[in-house]
Order: structure tokens, then C-alpha cells, then sequence
């Protein structure tokens, strides 16, 4: 008994130690974010701001004189409407992979599982010349198609996953009652694989909430810019970088992931270890 | 079982829209840039396109810039995956110890994990700065260095700088993984070891590794395909720079297609690292169904 309590506060004290590593960049930027601009630049540099030096300057501008709530509001705009097409279009094909047999369907599932395996970048030329063709450029609706293609091979993998666990005596019965294929998807398929299509939107939502390259390359508009592109735009490489606006706008976009990942505890680990822990 | 007219309609009309997405967005340009890869295709000649034959191939594998990319890439994965590996099982292995506090462990060592790639690098390049954090500490405080040290401008020193950020960012979700995986270790088996006298080493070797061996192939091949898809951190963090020293793949393909205008090398690049990676990928789920058995 003794030993184990030993045990318990060693591996607190580990825990805690790995965690002074882990979440310290983390601090510094939100010790940043409340320091004057003024003092980003003055020696010694300090991690933490004095007590009567903290100010919400930073935040002030950003979402005032600097209307950074317009790119907060394009990065909601785009991640919401890409997932929700996402997890619909996801839902449907991964039903009719899970449960019905037809020409060229082994195939479509190679391809899927191929695009999950090429890294998405790798297609940014033909991707940019296609959105020039149709007329996608600089426009905040140009990016949804392409987010869309982009989170439905995963998204069909892991939800089919959740569709081939339900028992198929479900759909049977629904059959036998007059039910079409429209039935069973909406009243069987998607309800009971509604914890996979949960986990899959929070990931797709992260992954469109922080996409930096494409809307990089396709968005000139300061106005349609979404938050990546914005932070990113206060950082010169070469000249003088405001600190304090990059790391208040920072912690402003990560608000609603924080949100999002703490109410959905059990959606982002089950989403995790869907297929991580198998054999 | 067979299906009536309409259920096939029905059917059809649940594909459709994964296919229609599927054929233009992804599809299309996969053709697409195979096509442009054996085309002579950059400014001097943007408005028509001759065949070129395998010459954009050659001149990506015999361009010294390519090959430092690639080698960056290698090194990158070959260090960020393993580190990242450990360190996130060692931490759900102290986890999985623990009986209070496990939620709020857990949600504090994912923080990084959720946090973006720009945001992430753009504080890892404020820490890294020359007149910054760690060189105040290194050089004023423990007066490890006599000089501030410029992290960021040799090839080594950016390189670092983001793997570093590569296996902060990832020990997150290498411990959720891990930790979900150690809880399904038949606890008999711990049990068995400890009436053989096993210790805590041999416990760690002969029940637990070989019991989760699964879950480590497959965190394998997400890391690995994650490895060579960095871009955002080395574009943030060196822009590639000092004279493309620290560029990797995908910021030198960037780099040609945009910078440049050579589409016609990055559509061959970016073929050449496609067939590196499925190669890669398809010998790592191989490795992952022999172990199975």
C-alpha cells in the first residue's frame, strides 16, 4: 500500500514536470498577448507581464480599429458550412460502401483510402489552375468545395467503420415494413452512427478552422481572408513583427476550438482511437 | 438480395455527390498534374504546353535543392516521429498510473495538439528569436553561451527549431492513442508476469509492447504520411531559408510552382513524392498485417 502511493505521487510529479514543457509556449503567448506593445521589445525580456503593465490593448485593436471579427467571422462561415457538407456527403457514401454491393465499388474505396495517403499539397497546382477555370478565386465560397473533397476520404473511412457495426436485422426489418433505402439511411444508418459523424465534424472543423495553404494561395482580399491567413499577415519575416496583435489574435482563434474540444471530451477520444486499437 | 428500380435510384442518388466531388476536385486534378508532369509548362511557356518527356523528372532528381528538401523531409520524420512516439507513450504510460487528475492531464497535454500550425510556429519563431526568450535565458540567466545563438540561420538550427515544434505538437495525440490502447491489455497478463517475478522493464517489454503493437504500426503510418506533409511550420518558422537550406518537399514544390512559375517540375515533384509515400504507406500496413498474425 505504501509502495503505491509512492508510485502515485512520483508519476504526479513526472506528469506535472512533462506538462511545465508542454504548456509553457502556450503561456508565453497568452503572457504576450497582454504585455503593451511597447514592452515586447525591451531588455530583460520578461514572461510575464507586471502587474500594472497588463493590458487588453492587443485585443482591443485586433477586434476593433483592426476588424479581425470580419476574418473570425469568414473562418466561421467556411468551417461550418464545409463540415456540414462534409458529414452529409461522408454519411451517404460511407452507407452504400457499408451496405450495398455495386459495380466499381472495391475501387472507390482504394481511391479513398489512396487520397488519405497523398499529402493534400501535392495536388495544389492542378487544385489552383481548376479554381481559376471556375471562377473560385479569392472568393471565401471558392475554398467549401475544396475543403469538402478534402475531409470526405477520411471522413468516409471512419464513419463506414461506425455503419458496419450496426446489425444489418435493422435495415431488414425496416425493408419489411415498406421502408426505401432513404428510410434506412435516415432512420437507422445516420442516428446510430451519429458518435462517429460527431468525432469526424470536430476533426474536419479543426482541419478547416486552421488550413493555411490553399487559402493562402487562392485569397488576396485582406477582407476575405480567414484567421490563419490574417495572423499570419501581422508576422514579417524580414520586418518589424507586432507581438502582441499576433498572439492576441492567436488566443482569440483558439477559443473556439478550446470550447469545442472541451465539451466533446468523449467525441475526440473515441474519434481518436477509432482504429488505432485494433489486433 | 435484390434490389427494385427505385432502390437503385436511390442508391445512385447517395453516391452522386461523393462522386461529383470526388471527379472534379480530386480526380481531375490527379490526371491533371500527371499530365502537366510530362509537359513543358512554366513562364516562357504559358500559353502552350510541349511534351517534355521524362525532362521534368530528370530535372527534379538532379536538382541539388530537390535533394536537400528531400533529405530534410527524411530527417524531419525520421527524427519528429519517434520522438513525438515516446515521449506521448511514456506520458499515457504515467497516465494510466494515475487515479486522480486524469481528464485535466490529459486535456493539458492536448493543448498543443489543437492548437494551429501557424499559431504554433509563429510562437515556437517568437521563443527561437535572436533577441528572444531563450536566448536571454541560455545567454543572461544561465550563462550557457557568451553570445545570443542565431537559431534560425543555419540549416540545422531551423531544422531543429521545427522538429522541435513537430514533437511538442505531437505527444498529444501519441498519448491519447497510446493510453486508449494500454487500456485494453488483458490485465491477467500483468497479472501472469508478476507470478513469474517480472519486473517493471520486463513487464514494459514482454506484455505491454508486444499487447499494443497494433497501435503502434498504426500511429506509424499516420505519422509518417504527417511527417513529409510538413509545410505550414517550416514556411513559417525559416520560410526555407537561408538559401532554401531548410526547405522541405512540399515548401520547395510551393516554392517552384508559385514562386517560380515551373509548374511543370512541381507537377513531376509532386508525383515522385506521391509514389515515394504510397510505397511507403502500402510496406507499413503490410508490415502491420504479417504482425497481426
Amino acid at each position: 500500500m505504501k509502495r503505491s502511493v509512492l508510485q502515485q505521487v512520483i508519476c504526479h510529479v513526472l506528469l506535472i514536470a512533462g506538462l511545465f514543457i508542454v504548456v509553457l509556449p502556450m503561456l508565453y503567448m497568452v503572457s504576450t498577448s497582454l504585455k503593451p506593445n511597447g514592452a515586447l521589445y525591451q531588455f530583460p525580456p520578461k514572461f510575464l507581464p507586471s502587474p500594472d503593465e497588463i493590458t487588453l490593448e492587443n485585443y482591443a485593436y485586433v477586434l476593433g480599429a483592426g476588424k479581425f471579427y470580419i476574418n473570425f467571422l469568414n473562418s466561421v462561415f467556411v468551417s461550418v458550412i464545409s463540415v456540414v457538407l462534409a458529414a452529409l456527403i461522408a454519411s451517404a457514401l460511407a452507407f452504400v460502401i457499408a451496405r450495398f454491393r455495386f459495380p466499381g465499388r472495391r475501387a472507390l474505396f482504394m481511391f479513398i483510402v489512396l487520397t488519405m495517403i497523398i499529402p493534400g499539397l501535392t495536388l495544389i497546382v492542378p487544385q489552383y489552375q481548376l479554381a481559376v477555370k471556375l471562377h473560385l478565386i479569392n472568393k471565401l465560397s471558392g475554398l467549401i468545395p475544396f475543403y469538402v473533397a478534402w475531409t470526405i476520404p477520411y471522413s468516409t473511412f471512419m464513419i463506414k467503420g461506425f455503419i458496419d457495426g450496426i446489425p444489418k436485422d435493422l435495415d431488414e426489418a425496416i425493408y419489411m415494413d415498406g421502408g426505401s433505402v432513404f428510410t434506412v439511411f435516415t432512420h437507422v444508418a445516420i442516428p446510430l452512427a451519429k458518435p462517429g459523424i460527431a468525432s469526424v465534424s470536430i476533426f474536419n472543423f479543426l482541419t478547416c478552422w486552421e488550413e493555411f495553404p490553399w487559402a493562402n494561395t487562392v485569397i488576396n482580399d485582406n477582407m476575405k481572408r480567414t484567421m490563419p491567413i490574417a495572423i499570419s499577415g501581422f508576422f514579417g519575416r524580414h520586418q518589424f513583427t507586432q507581438w502582441g496583435y499576433v498572439f492576441a489574435l492567436s488566443v482569440i482563434s483558439l477559443l473556439p476550438v478550446l470550447i469545442i474540444f472541451i465539451c466533446c471530451q468523449k467525441f475526440f477520444v473515441s474519434g481518436l482511437t477509432t482504429g488505432s486499437v485494433k489486433g | 438480395m435484390k434490389y427494385s428500380g427505385k432502390s437503385k435510384a436511390q442508391v445512385v442518388l447517395l453516391l452522386l455527390p461523393g462522386l461529383l466531388v470526388f471527379a472534379v476536385f480530386t480526380l481531375y486534378p490527379i490526371v491533371k498534374l500527371f499530365v502537366m508532369s510530362f509537359l513543358q509548362w512554366d513562364f516562357s511557356h504559358a500559353l502552350e504546353h510541349p511534351f517534355a518527356g521524362l525532362s521534368n523528372y530528370m530535372a527534379v532528381l538532379g536538382d541539388k535543392y530537390f535533394r536537400t528538401a528531400f533529405v530534410n523531409s527524411l530527417v524531419y520524420t525520421a527524427v519528429t516521429v519517434p520522438g513525438q512516439m515516446i515521449l506521448g507513450f511514456l506520458v499515457a504510460l504515467l497516465l494510466n498510473k494515475v487515479s486522480h487528475l486524469k481528464i485535466t492531464y490529459r486535456v493539458l497535454y492536448y493543448l498543443p495538439v489543437i492548437t494551429s500550425w501557424v499559431v504554433a510556429s509563429l510562437i515556437f519563431r517568437y521563443v527561437f528569436n535572436t533577441e528572444g526568450m531563450l536566448n536571454y535565458v541560455l545567454v543572461n540567466v544561465l550563462h550557457l553561451s557568451s553570445a545570443n545563438i542565431h537559431w534560425l540561420d543555419t540549416r540545422w538550427g531551423g531544422m531543429w527549431v521545427a522538429m522541435l515544434l513537430g514533437i511538442w505538437k505531437g505527444i498529444g495525440w501519441n498519448m491519447v492513442v497510446f493510453l486508449a490502447a494500454l487500456q485494453t491489455v488483458p490485465q491477467d497478463l500483468y497479472e501472469a508476469a508478476d507470478m513469474d517475478g517480472a519486473g517493471a522493464w520486463q513487464r514494459l517489454i514482454h506484455v505491454t509492447l508486444p499487447s499494443i503493437r497494433g497501435t503502434i504500426l498504426f500511429a506509424l503510418v499516420m505519422l509518417t504520411i504527417g511527417g513529409f506533409n510538413v509545410y505550414t511550420s517550416i514556411e513559417m518558422i525559416t520560410g526555407g531559408g537561408p538559401a532554401h537550406q531548410t526547405d522541405v518537399i512540399l515548401t520547395w514544390m510551393y516554392y517552384k510552382a508559385f514562386s517560380t512559375g515551373e509548374f511543370g517540375y512541381a507537377a513531376a515533384l509532386s508525383f515522385i513524392v506521391t509514389i515515394v509515400l504510397a510505397v511507403l504507406a502500402s510496406l507499413q500496413f503490410k508490415l502491420m498485417q504479417q504482425k497481426e498474425v
